[in-house]
């Protein structure tokens, strides 16, 4: 019954830090930190163009409703539906997930 | 008032007494987990065969049921003489969930309770209830 709707799951290189997932998710749980770097291959322009690099992503599992909607909104694929329902926790903190734990795994 | 309706003898050989305290949707999910199990008179269980206690709220808690759910829990450590371990089944007991930010809802159990365990979904899978009660006593035989 669980089947593939156990979990969500950040695969970076697609990541943009876009925050349209944050901004829609119904419940506030995402949160996204970033910061701006200018683009390698523009260092002698007269303006350098800046790409965002993806400092920390956490989804709160103790508040996300399972609905979807930030995997819908995303605009780059870059959250999937993961299997395997996010196990308890002896805290709300620990059900703050970060970054490496919102990965697919590696293999 | 007889605050808790329910406790079941969640694997059937005595290890672990589940008291049901349900309030909203999530409740559905918990009584789809109890299913089959057998309901047991916890304090006459309690006084023959030691056993461990929890306590799983599940569902939405407005602050008006702070006190009953506050209640409830000391009432069934007092019938019992132990200390119930208290599980937040589902967003709603674990944070507020989808209502962390209305003026009438409790930001979760924690802020009356000590919370042994913390059961994220909305509403989580039964399953995930197995996991957390094996975590608390021990994975079943």
């Amino acid at each position: 019954m669980t089947g593939t709707h156990g979990s969500i799951r950040l695969v970076e290189d697609r990541c943009t830090s876009c925050m349209i997932c944050a901004r829609e998710c119904p419940v506030w749980c995402i949160t996204v930190e970033s910061h701006t770097e200018p683009d390698a291959d523009q260092a002698g322009a007269r303006r350098p163009r800046l790409h965002n690099v993806l400092d920390d992503f956490t989804i709160d599992w103790s508040v996300c409703m399972y609905c979807g909607i930030c995997i819908d909104e995303c605009p780059f694929d870059a959250l999937e539906w993961a299997e395997g329902h996010v196990p308890a926790g002896p805290t709300p903190i620990a059900l703050v997930h970060h970054r490496q734990e919102l990965a697919p795994p590696t293999g | 008032m007889a605050p808790v309706t329910r406790v079941y003898d969640w694997y059937g050989d005595g290890r672990l007494l589940v008291a049901d305290l349900g309030l909203a949707c999530c409740t559905l999910e918990f009584e789809a987990a109890t299913l089959g199990r057998p309901e047991v008179d916890p304090a006459v269980h309690l006084a023959s065969s030691p056993a461990a206690l929890a306590v799983v709220v599940s569902g939405t808690v407005p602050d008006a049921l702070v006190p009953v759910v506050h209640q409830a829990v000391a009432a069934l450590g007092r019938e019992t003489g132990c200390t119930p371990a208290v599980v937040a089944y589902g967003a709603c007991a674990s944070s507020g969930g989808p209502y962390w930010d209305s003026y009438a809802v409790a930001d979760g159990i924690s802020q009356f309770l000590p919370v042994a365990a913390y059961v994220p979904g909305c509403p989580p899978p039964p399953g995930s209830l197995e996991d957390a009660l094996a975590g608390l006593v021990g994975a079943p035989a």
